[in-house]
């Protein structure tokens, strides 16, 4: 582990930038918000914000994008990949544990298995990303309760964390280890009490976390358990009688991954398929040709999001695709609490065993 | 690297009307495309994009392909319209496919119900080529009227292809002219004199008729582990990515599309 200091910080990340287009997650002034800014020119800007907590946009939209081209046919070069040197190589600062474990819940969907979307695969493994600790937590944030850290245990290169003149940084991946000793003069060695300051800034936010959600199940095997016995429960009707399904939740959620594929006219016989993403929330997502549709009820499709992440993906991939990023709940014009659905169905199910 | 959603260049060879809604169209992929009986494709019509139809043709035969397409919206609709010569796309194949191995040495009940007998007989070429590999081969085919019923030229060529193969066909409602039986494909399952035991069922049709076969089925003795069934879902991908084809936590893309009844009878709605 190493200590640098602001000054080199941003002269690490000016090298960096070199390697490709560089964001650094900033403060909105107003809502005191954290989003990701393109630094194309230095000094950093001044209201780069590696304290506070995870960004309003999750680290899928570089590997996935909201809308890109994926093919245009008939084409000479057929069913030939791009260069992969044609897809733009990011570096991104300040990702947090529940968007680094969300990145890597994404992946198995994307890049393991019988097929391998060399869209994502490509523009994933050009991302350099360097982790940050949450110095708070937000209100809505829960990854507490899915057994998650407010601070980055995996996924990423280099993890940060900002303490009193700089950060304590340490490389977590192979090419982490090797972009620190290509800078190694920038970095200096720790004293136990900067350690200590972390772990305490740590302790402080996990404090805050189990406290505003201690009413709230967590999210284990015995849940998904549960969730997976209720899904005749009419609970979920009065979950989803206050969703106006705009598919905000699917949009902004990290694990979210549902994407659709259409085609459109480029010029005179040519065409293009375009790729974008789609949410399970709107009525056309599933509907077939003919008006059939598996999931004709609003509450189908709500229960549906709850069952894809706590019980399907959980057979299919072995893991829940929810790390408590909190974002669905921030941006639910419903107010719909991804937390007090759980607790619901979590309460409907002890009710009908007593 | 190859790019899974290029859709392969393809022209379309030959249409063959085969009812006054369903067309067959004979494709010639710019390359050998290999499939198995089952497995699906996406089927491009350029500018208006794919979807999803599995090959009525033999499984042997990669040069060509055979698509029969009921007209049934914007997709099919264009696709309609085309005339030989003209150009299309294809990626696959995708999925699973039907469950040839263990069909071997079984006695295999084929149900079909209107155009659900398009991919059903790309099963039957497979069944066919060896029927000596399975015990019997029962065909069981419905259509809404005499005019709907598909591949008509086909149906005395499977009667007549082994001792141990039969097929059997009905309409819904009568018809003028119509001498054969009247009834749903349902009907074809009364009295079925079949080995229960040592039989695998394997139907595709619409959802309600899947549903009203299922339940036949079970109730003429079938486990559901004997009962495999074509679902329809919407889907894009075709590759276990898009998220739309679920049923319960399977992708149908990839797991199926035809599924064992067994694995998907928990799921609430299974047939819409």
């Amino acid at each position: 582990m190493y200590f640098i200091d602001a000054t080199n910080f941003e002269r690490f990340l000016k090298k960096l930038s070199a390697q490709g287009e560089l964001f650094v997650p900033v403060r909105n002034a107003e809502s005191g918000k954290l989003r990701l800014e393109r630094v194309e020119n230095f000094p950093l800007p001044e209201n780069l914000a590696l304290d506070g907590y995870r960004t309003v946009e999750p680290l899928k939209t570089f590997a996935q994008l909201l809308r890109c081209p994926v093919a245009g046919y008939p084409s000479t070069e057929g069913d030939e990949m791009p260069d992969e040197k044609t897809f733009p190589a990011t570096v991104i600062v300040g990702a947090r544990g529940c968007d680094l474990a969300a990145l890597a819940l994404v992946d198995k969907v994307e890049t393991e298995g019988e097929f391998t979307d060399p869209f994502y695969k490509i523009r994933r493994e050009r991302m350099i990303l360097i982790g940050a600790d949450c110095g708070e937590c937000g209100a809505s944030c829960f990854c507490n309760l899915l057994g998650g850290k407010p601070w980055p245990e995996k996924g990423c290169d280099i993890s940060i964390a900002k303490i009193q003149g700089g950060y304590l940084a340490e490389a977590a991946s192979e090419r982490g280890e090797k972009l620190v000793k290509e800078s190694r003069d920038l970095f200096a060695e720790t004293r136990d009490a900067q350690v200590k300051m972390r772990d305490d800034a740590r302790g402080a936010v996990v404090r805050k976390l189990e406290e505003q959600n201690r009413s709230f199940p967590k999210v284990d095997a015995k849940l998904t358990e549960i969730v997976r016995a209720a899904l005749q429960d009419e609970a979920w009707d009065d979950i989803s009688a206050r969703c106006v399904e705009c598919g905000a939740c699917t949009n902004i959620c990290p694990t979210c991954y549902c994407f659709l594929l259409y085609d459109q006219r480029a010029d005179g016989s040519h065409f293009q398929r375009i790729f974008t993403w789609d949410s399970c929330q709107v009525t056309g997502y599933a509907r077939m040709a003919g008006m059939l549709n598996p999931r004709p009820r609003l509450t189908d499709r709500v229960k549906h999001r709850y069952y894809h992440k706590y019980d399907y993906l959980v057979q299919s991939h072995g893991a829940v695709f929810c790390t408590g990023c909190g974002r669905c709940i921030d941006t639910c014009s419903a107010g719909i609490d991804m937390r007090e659905a759980l607790r619901t169905i979590q309460k409907t199910a002890k009710a009908a065993k007593v | 690297m190859k790019n899974p959603y290029y859709p392969i260049e393809t022209v379309v060879e030959d249409v063959i009307v085969e009812t006054p809604t369903i067309k067959t169209f004979v494709l010639a992929p710019s390359r050998p495309i290999k499939f198995k009986a089952g497995q699906f494709m996406q089927l491009t019509v350029p500018g208006y994009g794919e979807a999803p139809f599995t090959p009525s043709s033999s499984p042997s035969v990669a040069e060509k392909m055979e698509i029969t397409i009921l007209r049934t919206g914007k997709i099919t609709d264009a696709l309609h319209a085309l005339k030989p010569g003209a150009e299309v796309g294809l990626r696959g194949p995708f999925g699973k496919g039907y469950p040839m191995e263990k069909l071997e040495g079984k006695e295999a009940l084929v149900v079909g119900g209107g155009v659900g007998l398009a991919p059903l007989r790309s099963l039957i070429y497979a069944l066919l080529e060896n029927p000596k590999k399975y015990k019997r081969v029962s065909i069981k085919y419905g259509a809404r009227s005499p005019e709907e019923l598909c591949f008509k030229r086909q149906y005395d060529g499977w009667s007549k292809a082994a001792p141990n193969v039969d097929f059997t066909n009905t309409i819904d409602v009568p018809a003028a002219g119509w001498t054969g039986r009247v009834g749903l494909v349902t009907t074809l399952l009364d009295g079925l004199d079949i080995d229960l035991d040592n039989s695998i069922a394997v139907s595709c049709g619409p959802e309600i008729m899947l549903k009203f076969v299922t339940l036949k089925l079970l109730e003429v003795g079938y486990k559901p582990p004997q009962i495999y069934l074509s679902m329809n879902r919407k889907m894009s991908c075709g590759m276990g990515k898009c998220g739309r084809c679920n049923v319960g936590h399977y992708y149908l893309c990839v797991d199926g599309p035809d599924m064992c009844y067994d694995k998907i009878k928990h799921v609430p709605n299974v047939f819409g």
